[in-house]
């Protein structure tokens, strides 16, 4: 196998006399069309083979121009369309080489040239058999038994020749037990296959193509069934005789359809209906278990410290904080951007110093390490604020284009910067000194009314080639 | 939320006729009771139907509405205003809310109230934002003007002719300071513009909310579920 060979995918080809099959099959086994094209008469005479065998060939394989449509399609393989095979190409390849030829030229069941009539390629196998699948039309498409729908019918299919064999030979076949027998298994594989199908479909994706197709599954399945069942009972092969016991044993059948078809349908609401509700009680059951482990606690404490203000107002706040971000926390949102940090760290400040800390953010961006900076230099600011103004506490964070900028407002008295002292590391290291190394700025304007820190930190690029610097 | 405390709306000489359209009956008594004397309770409503009845009744000055009420549509304030369309000229809404979601404020401003609140918000801070809306001034609380600087984004507009889906320049300056819990007086000191014109800009910027075509501001809003 390591001197592989590449052979050109069986299309037919348009370079014709009647359909591009011989020149097609020629191209992919790499022998002259002149002697493919006098191979196929010669086979034809050979009581009708060749004929039989290019028809099939015509119906079975795609032109060069479906082919390449049918490739645009399919997803991705590891595979390549040239298939690799021994350059000693032998009648019956070995079944765990991949199957010769391109998938969509090779019918499911197996493979047009040599291969086609040995035991490796009904089978298939090997990682064609993937490459297969994804060409397959989608109701042969299935993953647990990727082999199954072809073994079964090169099973039956020998069974079927064995049978004929037999005949030939002069043994006496019971044909009238075997074709009704036969008839009720094969309906009974194609009503099953369905139903595995809809619980598939289900998982993967619910058409109504899809659907209709597998009612009329689910019908031919039955009708065989009940067909060869009948056949069997009045054990007669008369076709009168059937035919009348066909339409008896329908109309006996609509008849329980019928009769059973309310109960059936009730049946199916009530269903729904209990489904509908355990859905309801498992979603009350959560609601109700977060409500007693959160609210019910936080009322339980502010009963308790009724007599301390202050104590219930951050307790309530804290748990509204709660409450808040348990309903309308959207999942969809990307976790762990500025915001939310900028959030968290006001709602760290409001718990530990009792002052309502209101954030307003406008825009949002991921976190960098510039920004957890600027994130702890608001934090700082916001406990300052907190702190030394008393009072709520106003955080406004802005993300655009160019730069983010975050303002902590506070009403305190204010102060003045050059009072404070040097070894106040606060003010001076951990808000200024932090955003500056970080290649950002920050300001503080400290009036009677209240103090104003702004941080600010350009955006992506530039602070990380200051970052680098 | 503490913008619109100490920035000393004229008092109108007169009490100011307010009804209070909230379905929670324990919220309505403690507003009551928070609210200044000067501003007379006339109705209290539980219901989309009840608030549209009383205030087609009492022709309040001021409607304090919460965002969310049973009854009617299922569109709670919202619907409340467009029921009392022909009041609108002289009935101001003021919404009142705990939601904080975009989607609900965004809507009942665009329905026309004159300016939201949220609940928490202390006794004073809601009798001045009475005041104010009386007074024919929007009422903006810094995650409003979050809201809107949000939805309209922070560059200015240049182009004249979409005026009314971009903010000015300066109404930028003033959602800005606003968002960054700044009161009216602040603003204008800051700016170096008269108090007047500061609720100019912010009349200008709720007209552009309620009027705006642009389609993202809904869109917006329903995306952006919490603020």
């Amino acid at each position: 196998m390591t001197t592989a060979l590449t052979r050109p995918p069986l299309v037919r080809s348009s370079d014709r006399v009647i359909a591009g099959v011989c020149a097609g099959l020629a191209a992919h086994l790499g022998w002259p069309v002149k002697n493919v094209r006098i191979g196929m008469a010669l086979a034809t005479l050979a009581g009708g083979a060749g004929l039989a065998f290019y028809a099939w060939l015509w119906i079975m394989v795609p032109t060069a121009d479906e082919s390449a449509r049918r490739n645009a399609k399919r997803p991705a393989s590891p595979i390549a369309p040239g298939v690799t095979l021994d350059p000693a190409f032998s009648a019956v390849p070995p079944p765990a080489s991949p199957s010769p030829g391109p998938p969509v030229a090779a019918p499911w069941w197996g493979n047009p040239d040599a291969g086609a009539f040995a035991p490796g390629g009904v089978s298939g196998g090997g990682p064609g058999a993937g490459y297969r699948d994804a060409v397959r039309p989608p109701w042969f498409r299935g993953r647990s038994m990727r082999h199954g729908k072809e073994m079964l019918l090169g099973a039956g299919l020998l069974l079927v020749a064995g049978i004929l064999i037999a005949q030939l030979l002069g043994v006496d076949v019971p044909l009238g037990t075997l074709i009704p027998a036969a008839a009720v298994l094969g309906g009974a594989a194609i009503a099953w296959m369905q139903l595995d199908e809809t619980r598939r479909a289900g998982l993967v994706d619910k058409t109504k193509a899809d659907q209709a197709g597998g009612w009329a599954r689910l019908a031919a399945g039955l009708a065989l069934v009940v067909a060869g069942v009948l056949v069997m009972v009045s054990g007669s092969g008369s076709w009168e005789q059937t035919w009348l016991a066909l339409l008896a044993s329908v109309a006996v059948l609509g008849g329980v359809v019928l009769v059973l078809l309310p109960w059936a349908l009730k049946f199916w609401r009530d269903l729904e209906t209990e489904r509908a509700g355990r859905i309801r009680e498992t979603e009350r059951a959560e609601i109700a278990a977060h409500l007693h482990d959160s609210v019910l606690q936080t009322l339980a404490l502010i009963q308790r410290r009724a007599g301390n203000e202050h104590d219930v107002v951050r307790l309530a706040r804290a748990q509204e904080r709660e409450l808040r971000s348990w309903l309308f926390q959207d999942p969809g949102k990307e976790a762990g951007q500025l915001s939310d940090r900028i959030k968290a760290v006001g709602a760290e400040v409001e718990d530990s110093l009792g002052n309502a800390v209101e954030v307003v953010s406008v825009g949002d961006t991921a976190m960098t390490e510039s920004h957890e900076a600027l994130v702890q230099a608001s934090r700082e600011a916001m406990l300052n604020a907190s702190r030394h103004g008393g009072g709520p506490v106003s955080v406004y964070l802005e993300v655009s284009d160019g730069r983010t900028e975050i303002f902590i407002k506070d009403r305190g008295p204010g102060f003045d910067l050059p009072d404070v002292p040097e070894d106040r590391l606060g003010v001076r290291e951990s808000i200024i000194g932090r955003m500056k190394r970080h290649g950002g700025s920050a300001s503080i304007t400290s009036t009677p009314d209240g103090t104003e820190v702004r941080l600010g930190m350009p955006a992506l690029q530039t602070d990380n080639a200051e970052g680098k610097s | 939320m503490n913008n619109v405390q100490g920035t000393g709306p004229i008092r109108p000489a007169q009490p100011v006729r307010v009804v209070i359209v909230d379905d929670h009956a324990i919220f309505r008594s403690g507003l009551k009771a928070d609210l200044d004397e000067s501003i007379h309770v006339v109705g209290e409503a539980a219901t989309v139907e009840q608030a549209i009845a009383v205030i087609a009744q009492e022709h309040p000055e001021v409607v304090l509405l919460d965002v969310h009420l049973p009854g009617g549509l299922g569109g709670g304030g919202r619907e409340v205003i467009a029921g009392s369309a022909a009041l609108l000229g002289t009935t101001k809404f003021l919404a009142l809310s705990v939601s904080d979601a975009a989607e609900d404020v965004v809507s009942v401003i665009r329905a026309g109230a004159r300016g939201y609140v949220t609940k928490t918000i202390s006794g004073a801070e809601i009798t001045d934002a009475v005041f104010r809306v009386a007074g024919g001034d929007a009422v903006f609380s810094p995650r409003l003007a979050g809201f809107v600087l949000d939805a309209f984004g922070t560059a200015p507009a240049d182009i004249a002719d979409d005026e009314l889906d971009r903010l000015s320049a300066r109404e930028l300056e003033v959602m800005r300071l606003i968002a960054r819990g700044y009161s009216y007086k602040e603003v204008a000191k800051e700016l170096f513009i008269s108090i007047k014109t500061v609720e100019t800009h912010v009349s200008a910027v709720l007209r552009k909310l309620q009027l705006s075509s642009r389609h993202e501001l809904t869109k917006w809003a329903a995306e952006r579920r919490l603020l």
